[in-house]
Parts: structure tokens; C-alpha cells; sequence
């Protein structure tokens, strides 16, 4: 299974281009979207799930036209928004339940046991014949991430999934997807490079609507290895050595700050060569449209 | 503190656009209503007098408790709705400075809104006059002092009073959603003094009740006269300043309550922190484990049943919403007590009739259906969304229509929902009150045909407003703004073409008698035209049903046009062609098959009627002396055929050339003079054709037309007329018409032409007059001594006297009655005729037919002189309660008149109910029709005024005056029969049922007179003038009345009888008039009385009695007590503006009466216990008066039965 989505393009009414010619192709498995703010992953990931329409561009499930056959969609669809609300008069069981129902799931008992199987999954199980409205925000959080599991979807798409839960709950949501992603396609989207590196076997950067990388984490790393040099300066030379130097991040450590840069050859000045990290990546691929310099 | 937070609250309120437009609505509406002359003020009242300033205050602040709502909700809310409340309470601020800064800060612009009006209604009076949008003589001088005085005395306490509700509420609920709530209750407040303003004796417990003062307010002004309301500050005081006091003194109450029992850490703690669920551990025993197996199908009906499921939901969501559980209970409350009491009669309710119930539903209930369904249907559309559930929810794959479909499912569920309960209710209602003739058919055809399309329509046009508005707030604003428009075009647009008002329809009302059937058609198509157009407004929003987060119309484009697909274009075509289709076919009965006019048309036609006709009033024509009349009813096709002959006699000095006939009331006539058709004929008056009746001929023919006869008729020469004329209805109208000729229950006057100009149609108004360039008009009459005046009949002035001959016909199991006596009743061709013959006496020309299914009851009556009467009740099946009290009103009345004034001059006395469609009795000879609302079915207790007794005793009084002395068409001679009837029936009540039953009567008269002569239009004619009915009937009931309290019964009885001697049976020419009867009775009036037949007739006095103060001392004697009263009384003579000067002099016999306490009878009526009762002539001025009675003492008091005028009776006794 594969989606293949070919130059994507949304414009909002404002003027923001959201997405810019987007090419992408995902197979089964788990696929990461790294972004700063405003991006546009939860544009695309919104386009993907039938909530918004795309200006131009296709986006295939096979041979399946996304954009307009969207019930064939929304039918193998689990999806997670960034940020949603609940019914607070409503046990989370029932909730599951008339879910479950909505997804064809006609099979009362079989519906009992999916939701259960679920609410054990994300921890929710002794939680479950409480009103939602009672929920704190990482167990809402986790009740999300049951409903979008719901009715063997065969495309997750999960907006910043792990945001509000805790170390624990997140490894726990990690496996559970990991688990389904053998033969599902999973669009996950998060501000942890790190998860990315360890959970996906693709994954793609996208800046201010555009497509700035996409391949899988270790092939990223490789492309920087060896290039990426690190140095405590003075604050004030910062803009000096911004100027100089491809900057890409740069961290306040005890009044002195450590920058660090990409180069094919070693700057010396005082530069430490150090190993590259999928971070590096990133930074090293957004500074290309925005300033990273963060002071 | 208070400061920072007061100026914080005051800059943001300054930026926030809703400020203004709050502020510019109001001045727009008052700006307007002044500028364009649309305030409620009659003609000689000033669009800005001090009474129309202060009524627009007083009803617009009320209005403004939205505005209070929209202001005073938030300043409080808003820390807790943004969440600034996490770090709010860690500042340093004081909970004073918190509170009242937050509180002055907003109240602020809520008074400064409260200007509005009174700018508005200034700049109006200024601007309006400058352009000519309203006549500058409607404008009176402009003091500041008129618009400041209101604004402070009645906007200000209003606005504060409904600000402190609404800021307390906030405080102690943390919710603004009990702002909804707070607006009803204290809308339903509102509504419940409305409904107690219904009883003439609760008037005093309204004016302290009504929060917003509204009632009050009106209650004080009411007898105010056009010189009073443009002149006088309404001053605050007596049970108005209470009012005020308590309401504003509960206002600051409320706030202070709140401000002691307001605490921040109340205020700002979570609602959830407390029951919110801890995290616990869990053992992973599910880890590694497999999916469990399951099927997904979605089968043929799969989403059909889940449609249903959705809906259920939805359903239940609205239902279970305590908000909603609120509102609904206030309007069921509203029903039963609509119910239980209804309309009422002189304070008597109806029995619980399901036709009545089906109309009192619409008083109240309507209206809290109206703002449920609106606010519900936001609720659901926006209801994913405003959960923040909605992302999910559209990614599901459920299909739009399933969603869309569920939730106008849910929302029919509740509109049937609301459409039963008047039926449970009504049940309810009718088994408490022991009525047990329940009417399913009325209710479920009401209720589910009529009224559940009608809320269909109201879901209909918000779902789609909701839709496209995209926006909860913006969609309601938009959603109720269409409504308004549409109100305010019908109600000061005078625009009532209901083909352009959405879910508008003919009035109706059920009557047992005809069921619905005159209206029927016009409702259903109307209903079915505005269910299509709704049905097709919600096929194009399903287009734009909004799932996902679209970005903007672009963007919705897209989504619709990919909706345009399947069934949806056939769908949208076929609603699009039905609401075409029968729209045409609703035109074609309104505008092709009828006639409709606009009402500026209608007055248009007027004025050219009156400017081309005018110069025709006082041609000579021919009187009928002879009538010899068959009339066919057809009820099934609701027509009527008619065929004269008449006999003509030319009773004046000239030839008569032309022979002038209008026939404006019939659809079609022709004649035959001498036996002869006239070919010449004019047509005078010819109209543009109606503005919205395009496929009609340009030019309308009016039914006026000019006969030019081919040898005049000469002075004392007579000649045959026949006339042939067609009165049907066609199709149906745009609002209920044709109710004299019905399926069951006709009740037409005739189908004859009338003879030349009638002043009658005129136009009234001077104010329209003018914009026609038409002069004023003071009066329809002549003057009493006017010869042409004085030769006419008052009721119909194209015959004397006559002898009616008039065979009528209906269908078999009707009953067709005419006046005069039956002397032949035969079947012909399916057919039933009878033909009723008057010759001696003969009488006006004044006759009806009747056509109905009859019960009858018949009876008879020896009178004293030995004459017998056959008593016919015809009456439909079921209304029969009352019969007594009409059959007792017809034998007593029979005796008591024909003793006291004359024989009676028939041999049957006949009564003969009409459906409700038109609500009066009136009396024929010898036939009293008598509409089917008005008492048939009253619920009289024993202690109630029996009206129907009253009024059917009016109603035989006019067999003495009005067809034994028939008025002659002259200023003030309608009293004849008016207040004479009003007289004479009165007294016969009082025989039956004692002076202490009239009480009640005496003082809904004199309001009567008091609000009539306070909305005079024109100017108040004296009484022996008198043009209107607060003067003919109520004044007149008034004054004779006291006349014969004065002079005895018996002296007023001769007098009146002597009067009748001279002039019944009159058959040429003079007739009486006013001033005859006045020296009828002024002759029998003694010189030291004669003061009050001038006061009273010829002059408008009213006076000023009041207790001063009582004092009540035992005396020596046991049992005898001493009373010191002081009394104060005025005299005052008012002009026919209404402005009052003290009389010159004064010394006149009024009431003194000192009182036991009032006792029972043993059916529960009032009964008063005079220890003394005398007249003392009394001077104006202060009066200490001392006197000694035997017993305890209740009451004293000066003319303590009201019997002479006086604007504030109340006053009149003082309760020990």
C-alpha cells in the first residue's frame, strides 16, 4: 500500500501558502513530519484526512483519488487532530462505542471487545466509565489516540500524538503504533527529532509549505556526518559568525554560547568537528528559509 | 485599584465594535420612528411629546435588557472564558476594586446606550420635519427636560435593574450561558404582568409587579388626553414611584449580595478540579496481544440506522440540556395559563373549547417556540464544532448526509415534539375543568398540519442561515435580523404580501361552527409554498454543510459543486419547481382570481373615490319603499345569487335623471328599471389596477356606476328596480376574506347596491387626508337640524320604512333564516326555500340571511298586554350552556320594555348564531344575529357578570330604539339607538341580578370612555354630538345612568316613552334626532337638575372626587359610631383637545356613603352594606363632613359608586 501525493498546493485566503508543490511518497510503516510552527504539517496532514481541499496537486491511496473519493477515505482512516475536544457528559466507553459504530463496525460484541482492547492499550481502561469531562489533558490525550486506532484503519494520521503525555505514556504510545505499523501507512507529525530517528523509517522536513527533505533518518544523518563542527564564542560575535559560517543552531550554556555549523571542510577557528545527529539535520535543512539563530 | 481596572474595563469596552452598533440600532430605531411619524402617538399627539418620549424610554430600555445581557455577561466571565483566571487571582488586587471596577466599568456604556433613545427620538424631531418625512405639525416645541426627565426616571432604573440581574448571575453561576435563562425569566416576567393587565381589577397589583414598569407606565397614561400627553412630564409617584423604588431597590440589592457573597477563590476555582479523575497505574496484561477481530461492513441501510441513531442523539442532546428544560417549562407554564383562562369577557373566561385552545396557544407558547427552536438549531449544527469534537467527527467516515440528514431528523423531533405539547396540555386543562368534549380532529389537524409545517419553516430558514453564517453568534443575529425585517416591513411598512414573507399565511381561526374551512386553502398552499422554498433552502445548504476546516468561500465553492452530484441536483430541482409551482398557483388565486391591494392602494382608492365622487353626496335619489327579495345561498361553493324587485318612490322636490348605484361590496350585479335594461351607463370611477396583479386589466372598473335613465323619475313617482347580483369566493386571498358567505354559518347582508355616495368610505385619518390633499374631516354627519340629514335613516339611508318580502333558499340540512315572519317553507330540486313577509309594522331596511346546520329551542312569551311572542334560539350543535341566559334576557326584556316604553311590534323574536370570524351581536327586526365567541360558550361562575344576558338585552332594546325609532342620519343621533339599548339593558341586568353586579360593568365603562376619549384621534364631540362608540355606548351607559339615579326610574322611563310615542313607526321624514331625545327627557328633568343634563349632553365635565381623610369615633350610643370625613371635590369642564378648566361654579349632589363590610351571597356574589348613602350638594373645594351611622364601619367614601366621571375612581373611598 502507498500513498503517493504529487505536488500539493494550498493557498489560504490570507495569502499564507501553506503548501507548496509537495511531492511525497509513503509505503507502510511509520512516517515522521518535522516542521517548525506553521509549516504546514497540520495543513497537510488536515488535506490527507478529507478536512480541507487542496488548491492543486493529487494525492493517490493506491489507486484510490484521496481528494475526491473521500469516504473511501474517511472509511480507512484513523486520525488524530493536534488539538480536539470531548463531550464531557460522555463515558468514554460509550463514546468508543458509537465511534465504532460510525467506523462500520455494525457487530455489537465485536465493538465491546475493540473498545476494550483499546482502552487497555492507552492505559484508559480504569478510567473508562468516567465522563470525559473529567479527563485530564494526557489521559484526553490517550483517549484520542484510542478513538483514531479504532476500526482497523489502513492510514493513521496523527498530529503531534505524544504532546501532553508523559515519558511513559509516550514509549507505550510508540509501541502500540509500531505494533500497527507493519502493514499500515502512519503519518506521524512531532516536534521530538529524536522520536523520529528512533520510530520511522521515513520521514520528511517541510518549512514553510515547502518539501526541504525527505528520505529516512540514517541517510539524513550520513548526509551531514562528519561536517558539522561546534564552538563556544562570545554572545556578542554571534551575528559575526552568522555571517560567516552556514549557522545552524545555536545554544546558551552558562553565559558563553556554543554554535554549531555545517561545512565540508574543517573552519578551524577554534571549531570542534562533532558527530551529527538527526537534529542537525533538521536545523541544518530549515536554516535554509528561516533564521535559527534563537537568542 | 478600582482605577486601573475601571479604566481597563472602559478602554476595553471603547475598542469593541458591538459597543457602537448597539448604541447606533437604538438611535436608528428611535431617529426613525420619530423622523418618519411611526411612534404610536394618535393624531394630535406630538411624535415628541413628553408621552411618546417617555413611552419609547420605557419600552425600548426593556428591549435593552439584551444589550445589558451582551454587556454586563461578560466583564466578569471573561477571565474565567480566556483563562486568565491562572494568573489573574496572583496579582495584587483588592476584591473591591476587582468587582466594582469590572462592574462601573461596563454599566458605563449600558447608561450611555441608554441614550440612544432619547437622541434618536431628538435628532428625529429635528431631522424628520426638514424633509418632510412627517408633518411638521406632528412636532411640538422641543424641551430638553422631555428627553432627560424619562431617561433618568424610567430608561436608567430599567438598565441598571436588568444589569445588576445579569452581572449577579455571571458572579454566582461562572457561566454565561444563564444569561439565556435570566433574559427569559425576566422576559417571562414581563409577559405574566402583560397577562395580568387582561383583568380590570388587577390593576393596581400590575402597575407594582411589572419589573420594566412597561405596564405600569401605560396603565398611568392611559386616560391621559392629546393635550396631557403632549404637556405633561409623567410624574413618579404613588404606585409608580413604589414600583420603581422596589424594582431599582431590588436591583441594588441583587448587586450588593452579590458583591458581599463574591470571592475570588469561589469565583476563579476550577469546576472540574474537584471531581476530576486521578491517573493510576495499570497493569500492561493486554501487552503484545492482537487486535481482536472485527468486520467492518457498511450494508445497504448500515447508515440508515445509523442516521436514526445520530438523530436520537441529537434529539437528546437538545431535550436533556437544562437550558432547555428551563425555557420549556416557562413556556408550558405560559400555556396552561393561557389556557386555563384564555380570553376573557367582561372577565368571564370560555369554556376550554379546542378551537379556543388551538388560538390561545399562539398568545404566548408561540413565542417561546420561536427562541428555542432558533437557539436550538444553532446549538446543533454548531454543536461538533463548539465541542471541539468536530475534527474527528468529519474525518469519520459517516457521509454528509448522514450527518446533516441526523441532524435536521433531531431537530424535526423536536419541533413535533413542541407541536404536541399544546395537545397535552389542552387535555389536561379540559379534564381539570370538567370538559370532556375533547376535539382530536381540531388538535391534530392544528397541531400537525398547520403548526408543525409552520415550525419546520422556522428550523428550515436557521439551519440554513446557520449554515452559510458559518458562525454560532453571527448565524443567531442574522437568523432573528430576518425575522425582525420581516416584522417591522408587515408592522410599519404596512407590507403584508405574504408571498414575499417567509412562513407567513393567512390568519385563521378555528370555529366549531365552519371548523376552518373559510381559510383552509389559503393556509395549506401558503404552508406548502413556504415548506418547498424551505425544503430547497435546505438542499442548497446541504451544499455547504460545513465538514473539515474549509478556508474560506473559495474553498466551500469547491465543496459544494462536488456535492452537486447523485440526488441532490434532482432534489434541489424538484423543491425549486414545487416552491415555483405553487407559488404561481398561490398568485394566481391571490392576485388573478382576487384582488389584492396594498394598504396604501386601499386609502389611494379612497381619496380618488371621495375627490371624483364627492360632488354626488347630496344628489337626489329614489327611496325603496317596497322589497321584494329572493336569495339563494349555495355554501358549498360558498356563493350567493340574489334577486330584487324594488319598489322606488322619488320622495324629493327634483327628477331624478341618473339613477346612481354602487355595488362596490358585490362581485358582480345587473338591473332592469320599469322591466327594461338601461343601456346607458357611466362609470365614474375607474382605478389603476392593483401594483402586485399583473395579468389583470390595466384599468379596475369599480362597481359604481351611473345609470342615466331615459325618462327621469318625477318628484312623487315611483318605479320598479330589479336587481340580480353574484357574491362569491373564489380561490383563496391573501388574508382571510369572504367570511359572510361560508360551507356552514353564512351570514350576508343582503347583495343589494347601495344608492349613491356613501361618506362612510372616506378616508379617516387627517394626517392621510392631507397627503391626498383631501381637507380635514371632523365628522360623517350632518348636523342635527341639516334637512337632508334629517330626511335619511340613520342605518340605511336609501329607504323609509318598508315592507320587506324575502324568500330564501339553502341546501338541504341548512336552516336559511331571514327577518320578518315565515309564512311558507317548501322543497324544490334539493333545495329547501322559505319566505318571511314584514309588512305591518313596517320597518327599516335592514335585513340578513343566515345559513346554517341549526339546533333549535323554542319558546313563548305572554307579554303584560296580552300579546304573545314565539321565542326562536337557532344555535350550533354544542352551544348550548348558556341558552337560559338568553331565552331569560328575551322574556324579561320583552316584558320590562314593552311595559315601560311601548308594545312590542313583532310576533316572533328570533336569535340566530354566526361563527366567530366576526365577533358582535346585532339586532334586525325581529332577528338578533349573535356572534359564536361571544358567549355561547362562556364559563360564567355565579358571581360573574352575566354578559350575555347584558348584551342580549341590549340587543332586543334596539326592537324600541333603533326599529321603532329609527335614528335619522344626523350627528349624535345614533345614540337613540346606542346608548339608549346601553341604557335599557342595563337596567334590566340590574333587576335580575342586583345593583352590586353592575360594579364591575359601571367601571369597565367608565374606562371605556376614559381610554377612548385618551386615543381620540380627532377631537371628543360632545355627547349630544357624539360620532364614536366610547361615546355613544359607554358615556351614554354612563350618564343616564346617573340621570336616572338622579331623577328615578320611573320619570326616565315616562320621558323615554313619551319620546318613543312621538317618533316610532315614523314613515316620512323628519326623523329623530339628539336633540329630540334631549328634550324628551329635559322635559321631565327639574330645574335643580337641569345642571347635569347640560354638563352631561352638552358639555364634557368630569370631576375630581377623592377622600381626604376619615376619622371614626364610637359614640355614647352602643353600637353608633361618629365619622368625620374630609372630602375633597372638583369639577372640570375639558374642551374637545382635552383641556380641562375648573368650572366657574359648582354645587352639585353627589354620593356620600359610609359602608359595613362587604358580605356574600350564597353563589359567591359581592354584596355592598350601605349604613348611609344620601346626595349632599356639595361646592368645589374641601369638605369636612360628620355624620352618625349604626354598625362598624369598612368603607367611606365620595360618589363611591362611580356614577359620575372621574379620571382616578380609585381615590373615591378609603378603606378603615
Amino acid at each position: 500500500m502507498k500513498l503517493s501525493i504529487k505536488s500539493l498546493s494550498k493557498t489560504y485566503p490570507n495569502g499564507v501558502k501553506a503548501l507548496q508543490e509537495i511531492s511525497l511518497e509513503i509505503g507502510t510503516g511509520m512516517f515522521g513530519l518535522l516542521g517548525p510552527n506553521g509549516a504546514g504539517k497540520s495543513s497537510l496532514m488536515r488535506t490527507l484526512a478529507t478536512l480541507q481541499e487542496a488548491d492543486s496537486g493529487s494525492v493517490f491511496l493506491d489507486d484510490v483519488n484521496v481528494l475526491k473519493d473521500k469516504e473511501f477515505v474517511r472509511r480507512n482512516l484513523g486520525y488524530l487532530p493536534q488539538d480536539f475536544g470531548v463531550y464531557p457528559k460522555i463515558k468514554a466507553e460509550q463514546m468508543l462505542d458509537h465511534i465504532a459504530q460510525l467506523k462500520g463496525i455494525s457487530n455489537a460484541k465485536e465493538r465491546k471487545e475493540t473498545v476494550n482492547y483499546l482502552l487497555e492499550k492507552v492505559n484508559l481502561n480504569s478510567h473508562k466509565g468516567k465522563n470525559l469531562g473529567t479527563y485530564s489533558g494526557g489521559m484526553k490525550q490517550r483517549f484520542g489516540i484510542a478513538q483514531a486506532l479504532l476500526g482497523n484503519p489502513k492510514l493513521i494520521i496523527v498530529d503531534e500524538p505524544t504532546a501532553g503525555l508523559d515519558p511513559a505514556e509516550r514509549n507505550r504510545f510508540y509501541n502500540l503504533l509500531s505494533q500497527i505499523g507493519e502493514n499500515t501507512i502512519v503519518i506521524l507529525s512531532t516536534h521530538i527529532v529524536e522520536d523520529v530517528r528512533t520510530l520511522c523509517s521515513d520521514f520528511a522536513i517541510i518549512c514553510q509549505g515547502e518539501l526541504m527533505y525527505k528520505g529516512n533518518p540514517e541517510e539524513a544523518i550520513e548526509l551531514v556526518e562528519g561536517k558539522i563542527y561546534n564552538k563556544s564564542i562570545n554572545k556578542a560575535e554571534v551575528l559575526l559568525y552568522k555571517e560567516k559560517y552556514n549557522l545552524i543552531s545555536t545554544q546558551l550554556k552558562s553565559g558563553a554560547l556554543n554554535v554549531r555549523i555545517v561545512s565540508d571542510t574543517n573552519p578551524g577557528d577554534g571549531f570542534i568537528n562533532s558527530p551529527a545527529t538527526l537534529e542537525d539535520v533538521y536545523f541544518y535543512k530549515i536554516s535554509q528559509k528561516t533564521d535559527v539563530v534563537t537568542l | 485599584m478600582f482605577w486601573q481596572i475601571f479604566t481597563f474595563e472602559l478602554k476595553y469596552r471603547i475598542k469593541r465594535p458591538a459597543t457602537y452598533i448597539y448604541f447606533f440600532i437604538f438611535l436608528l430605531i428611535a431617529f426613525l420612528s420619530a423622523a418618519s411619524g411611526s411612534t404610536p402617538a394618535t393624531e394630535k399627539v406630538f411624535h415628541n411629546s413628553p408621552y411618546v418620549i417617555a413611552e419609547g424610554n420605557v419600552l425600548f430600555s426593556m428591549i435593552m435588557m439584551l444589550v445589558c445581557s451582551a454587556i454586563m455577561g461578560v466583564p466578569l466571565y471573561r477571565d474565567i472564558e480566556h483563562n486568565t483566571k491562572n494568573y489573574y487571582l496572583t496579582y495584587p488586587i483588592s476584591k473591591a476594586g476587582y468587582f466594582w471596577g469590572r462592574y462601573l466599568g461596563s454599566f458605563i456604556f449600558v447608561a450611555l446606550i441608554g441614550t440612544s433613545i432619547s437622541i434618536g427620538l431628538f435628532l428625529g424631531a429635528v431631522i424628520g420635519p426638514i424633509f418632510g418625512w412627517v408633518p411638521a405639525e406632528r412636532i411640538g416645541a422641543n424641551y430638553l427636560i422631555n428627553y432627560v426627565y424619562p431617561y433618568f426616571t424610567l430608561a436608567l432604573p430599567n438598565l441598571f435593574l436588568a444589569s445588576s440581574i445579569f452581572f449577579g448571575l455571571v458572579a454566582f453561576f461562572k457561566n454565561v450561558k444563564v444569561i439565556y435563562t435570566g433574559s427569559i425569566l425576566l422576559f417571562i416576567a414581563y409577559l405574566l404582568s402583560n397577562f395580568l393587565t387582561r383583568d380590570i381589577d388587577n390593576k393596581d397589583l400590575v402597575k407594582i409587579l411589572d419589573a420594566f414598569s412597561v405596564n405600569t407606565f401605560n396603565l398611568e397614561t392611559r386616560f391621559y388626553t392629546p393635550t396631557e400627553k403632549n404637556t405633561l412630564l409623567v410624574p413618579i409617584k404613588g404606585l409608580f414611584l413604589i414600583n420603581k423604588l422596589l424594582w431599582s431597590g431590588l436591583g441594588l440589592l441583587i448587586l450588593l449580595i452579590t458583591y458581599f457573597t463574591f470571592s475570588f477563590e469561589r469565583f476563579f476555582s476550577s469546576n472540574q478540579s474537584k471531581k476530576q479523575a486521578k491517573e493510576t497505574d495499570n497493569n500492561s496484561s493486554y501487552f503484545g496481544a492482537k487486535f481482536p477481530e472485527i468486520n467492518i461492513s457498511f450494508g445497504s441501510n448500515y447508515y440508515g440506522r445509523i442516521m436514526l441513531n445520530l438523530s436520537k442523539i441529537e434529539f437528546l442532546n437538545i431535550v436533556r440540556d437544562n437550558y432547555f428544560k428551563a425555557i420549556l417549562l416557562g413556556a408550558i407554564i405560559f400555556l396552561g395559563v393561557d389556557f386555563w383562562i384564555g380570553i376573557t369577557t367582561y372577565g368571564v373566561s370560555a369554556l376550554p373549547l379546542t378551537v379556543n385552545l388551538m388560538q390561545y396557544k399562539n398568545f404566548d407558547y408561540v413565542l417561546f417556540i420561536f427562541i428555542i427552536i432558533i437557539f436550538y438549531t444553532g446549538e446543533a449544527i454548531h454543536r461538533e464544532k463548539a465541542s471541539g469534537f468536530g475534527l474527528i467527527n468529519d474525518a469519520l467516515p459517516t457521509p454528509d448526509w448522514v450527518l446533516y440528514g441526523s441532524k435536521l431528523l433531531g431537530l424535526t423531533g423536536l419541533a413535533l415534539l413542541l407541536a404536541t405539547f399544546p395537545m397535552v396540555m389542552g387535555v389536561i386543562i379540559q379534564i381539570a375543568k370538567g370538559y370532556f368534549d375533547f376535539n382530536f380532529p381540531v388538535y391534530l389537524k392544528e397541531l400537525y398540519l398547520i403548526s408543525f409545517p409552520q415550525y419546520m419553516q422556522i428550523v428550515f430558514l436557521s439551519f440554513a442561515v446557520h449554515i452559510f453564517v458559518n458562525n454560532k453568534f453571527a448565524g443567531h443575529a442574522v437568523g432573528l435580523l430576518i425575522w425582525i425585517v420581516m416584522f417591522l416591513l408587515r408592522s410599519f411598512g404596512e407590507m403584508n404580501y405574504n408571498l414575499f414573507f417567509y412562513s407567513y399565511y393567512p390568519t385563521y381561526q378555528w370555529s366549531d361552527m365552519d371548523g376552518i374551512n373559510s381559510s383552509v386553502k389559503g393556509i395549506f398552499w401558503f404552508n406548502l409554498y413556504w415548506i418547498m422554498f424551505g425544503a430547497f433552502l435546505m438542499t442548497l445548504a446541504a451544499l455547504f454543510f460545513n465538514r473539515g476546516v474549509p478556508s474560506g468561500s473559495k474553498e466551500r465553492w469547491k465543496m459544494a459543486k462536488q456535492r452537486f452530484k447523485g440526488f441532490v441536483p434532482y432534489a434541489m430541482g424538484l423543491f425549486l419547481i414545487g416552491f415555483i409551482a405553487t407559488g404561481v398557483y398561490t398568485y394566481y388565486n391571490v392576485s388573478v382570481l382576487n384582488n389584492y391591494l396594498t394598504a396604501d392602494e386601499t386609502r389611494f382608492r379612497q381619496a380618488v373615490y371621495e375627490k371624483k365622487l364627492k360632488k354626488y353626496e347630496n344628489i337626489a335619489q329614489p327611496k325603496i319603499s317596497d322589497i321584494k327579495v329572493s336569495i339563494d345561498v349555495f355554501p358549498e361553493t360558498r356563493t350567493t345569487r340574489t334577486n330584487a324587485k324594488l319598489s322606488l318612490i322619488n320622495k324629493s322636490d327634483l327628477p331624478i335623471k341618473d339613477l346612481h348605484l354602487n355595488g362596490n361590496s358585490l362581485d358582480s350585479f345587473t338591473i332592469k328599471y320599469n322591466g327594461l335594461e338601461v343601456k346607458n351607463i357611466s362609470y365614474p370611477l375607474v382605478h389603476k389596477r392593483g401594483k402586485f396583479n399583473f395579468f389583470k386589466s390595466k384599468l379596475d372598473t369599480t362597481n359604481y356606476r351611473i345609470y342615466h335613465l331615459s325618462k327621469p323619475l318625477m318628484p312623487k313617482d315611483s318605479a320598479v328596480l330589479e336587481v340580480y347580483s353574484v357574491n362569491t369566493n373564489k380561490g383563496f386571498t391573501n388574508e382571510q376574506s369572504g367570511t359572510d358567505i361560508l360551507l356552514n354559518g353564512t351570514f350576508f347582508k343582503g347583495g343589494l347596491p347601495t344608492f349613491g355616495y356613501d361618506s362612510q368610505f372616506e378616508l379617516e385619518s387627517d394626517e392621510k387626508r392631507k397627503k391626498f390633499d383631501l381637507p380635514k374631516k371632523d365628522d360623517d354627519l350632518p348636523s342635527y337640524n341639516d334637512k337632508k340629514g334629517l330626511s335619511d335613516l340613520l342605518f340605511n339611508k336609501d329607504a323609509d320604512l318598508v315592507a320587506m318580502d324575502i324568500t330564501v333558499s339553502t341546501i338541504k340540512g341548512q336552516t336559511a333564516i331571514a327577518p320578518g315572519k315565515m309564512v311558507k317553507t317548501w322543497e324544490d330540486n334539493g333545495r329547501v326555500y322559505s319566505q318571511f313577509i314584514q309588512n305591518a309594522p313596517k320597518v327599516d331596511l335592514f335585513f340578513d340571511v343566515v345559513s346554517a346546520k341549526y339546533e333549535e329551542l323554542k319558546g313563548n312569551q305572554k307579554l303584560p298586554n296580552g300579546q304573545n311572542v314565539a321565542l326562536e334560539l337557532y344555535y350550533q350543535n354544542g352551544h348550548d350552556k348558556n341558552l337560559n341566559r338568553f331565552m331569560a334576557a328575551y322574556k324579561d326584556g320583552l316584558d320590562y320594555y314593552s311595559k315601560s316604553y311601548g308594545n312590542y311590534q313583532f310576533s316572533q323574536l328570533r336569535l340566530l348564531e354566526f361563527p366567530k370570524y366576526r365577533t358582535f351581536a346585532q339586532s334586525f327586526p325581529n332577528t338578533v344575529s349573535y356572534s359564536e365567541a361571544f358567549g355561547y360558550t362562556a364559563d360564567f361562575k355565579p358571581a360573574d357578570f352575566d354578559y350575555v344576558y347584558f348584551v342580549t338585552a341590549h340587543e332586543l332594546a334596539h326592537q324600541w330604539w333603533g326599529h321603532q325609532v329609527v335614528p335619522s342620519r344626523t350627528k349624535g343621533a345614533n345614540l337613540i339607538s346606542e346608548a339608549l339599548a346601553e341604557y335599557t339593558a342595563l337596567i334590566l341586568c340590574e333587576k335580575k341580578y342586583g345593583r352590586d353586579n353592575m360594579k364591575r360593568f359601571l367601571k369597565q365603562e367608565l374606562d371605556g370612555y376614559l381610554s377612548g376619549r385618551a386615543n381620540e384621534a380627532k377631537k371628543e364631540n360632545l355627547f349630544i354630538d357624539c360620532n364614536r362608540p366610547y361615546q355613544w355606548y359607554q358615556k351614554g351607559a354612563l350618564i343616564l345612568y346617573g340621570l336616572r339615579d338622579l331623577i328615578g326610574e320611573q320619570e326616565l322611563n315616562t320621558a323615554l316613552k313619551e319620546f318613543n310615542q312621538q317618533w316610532a313607526y315614523k314613515e316620512n321624514p323628519p326623523f329623530a334626532s339628539s336633540h329630540d331625545l334631549y328634550s324628551a327627557i329635559d322635559k321631565h328633568v327639574p330645574d335643580s337638575l337641569k345642571y347635569y343634563m347640560v354638563d352631561t349632553w352638552k358639555k364634557l365635565t368630569l370631576y375630581e372626587n377623592r377622600v381626604l381623610d376619615v376619622k371614626v369615633e364610637p359614640t355614647k350610643t352602643k353600637g353608633f359610631n361618629k365619622i368625620t370625613l374630609k372630602v375633597f371635590t372638583r369639577k372640570m369642564y375639558a374642551d374637545s383637545k382635552g383641556n380641562e378648566k375648573p368650572a366657574s361654579i359648582m354645587n352639585d349632589y353627589i354620593d356620600i356613603g359610609v359602608f359595613a363590610a362587604d358580605t356574600k351571597d350564597k353563589e359567591g356574589r359581592n354584596i355592598t352594606k350601605p349604613l348611609y348613602l344620601k346626595k349632599h350638594k356639595l361646592k368645589a373645594g374641601e369638605h369636612t363632613i360628620t355624620l352618625t351611622v349604626k354598625g362598624d364601619v369598612d368603607k367611606v367614601g365620595i360618589d363611591p359608586y362611580v356614577k359620575l366621571i372621574d379620571r382616578i375612581p380609585d381615590d373615591n373611598i378609603k378603606t378603615i
